[in-house]
């Protein structure tokens, strides 16, 4: 059988710079985080770390309520 | 004294009212010995999904300091006020001032040039490494 290989290394952005903000005003930084469909990508997906995480979720929920980002890509 | 943030949408056909809604607010917010630090008016802006059949609405942040007492009344306004389509408070540690970061980068619509608008010289050094490469390919 065949090992998967990674060729590249999934990084954490926020943990490599502590100065990044995570806010939910911030739209292309959190556009980043979320999928094709507007799904929260999860961090095994992304390489982020729980603590930023957490944080990036909470800010793409604020953003979805303003209608800064769709909750899905089935809006009318 | 807390500190908040507040974001408001106001329905687009009252746009105009806008500046006097702020100013009412501003007017008891200090009334009460509060403090604005920071106000944006981010104006009319498309809507990610549809609220109320609206697309489109008026956007205002604000920064403020004040008390419960304060924060009360504002939020009783905002329900008696048919204009407010939504609103948002978040509780602060501290006063933020400076432009917020979709005020001062726009969102593009291809997410491509992430931090290039940006000025953190040395952060963004590894990021235009990355984008540079997704380019050559």
């Amino acid at each position: 059988m065949s090992r998967f290989v990674r060729t590249k290394r999934k990084s954490c952005k926020f943990s490599s710079d502590k100065g990044l903000e995570i806010d939910y005003k911030d739209l292309n930084l959190l556009k980043q985080y979320i999928s094709e469909n507007a799904k929260i990508q999860p961090a095994r997906v992304t390489g982020t770390v729980a603590f930023y995480q957490r944080q990036i979720t909470n800010s793409i929920k604020r953003a979805r309520f303003l209608a800064l980002l769709p909750y899905t890509d089935k809006h009318e | 004294m807390r500190h908040y943030e507040v974001v408001v949408m106001v329905h687009p056909d009252q746009s105009e009212q806008v500046p006097a809604m702020v100013e009412r607010y501003k007017a008891f917010i200090e009334a009460d010995g509060g403090k604005i630090h920071r106000l944006e008016d981010w104006g009319r802006r498309q809507l990610a999904y549809p609220i109320a059949k609206l697309h489109k609405a008026h956007y205002v942040l604000m920064n403020i300091e004040c008390t419960d007492k304060a924060l009360a009344e504002l939020e009783n306004a905002f329900k008696f006020n048919d204009a407010v389509i939504r609103k948002m408070v978040i509780r602060k540690d501290k006063a933020v001032v400076g432009q917020s970061q979709l005020f001062k980068n726009p969102e593009d619509d291809k997410p491509k040039p992430e931090y290039k608008s940006r000025e953190r010289a040395a952060d963004a050094a590894p990021a235009d490494a990355e984008a540079a490469t997704e380019e050559a390919i």
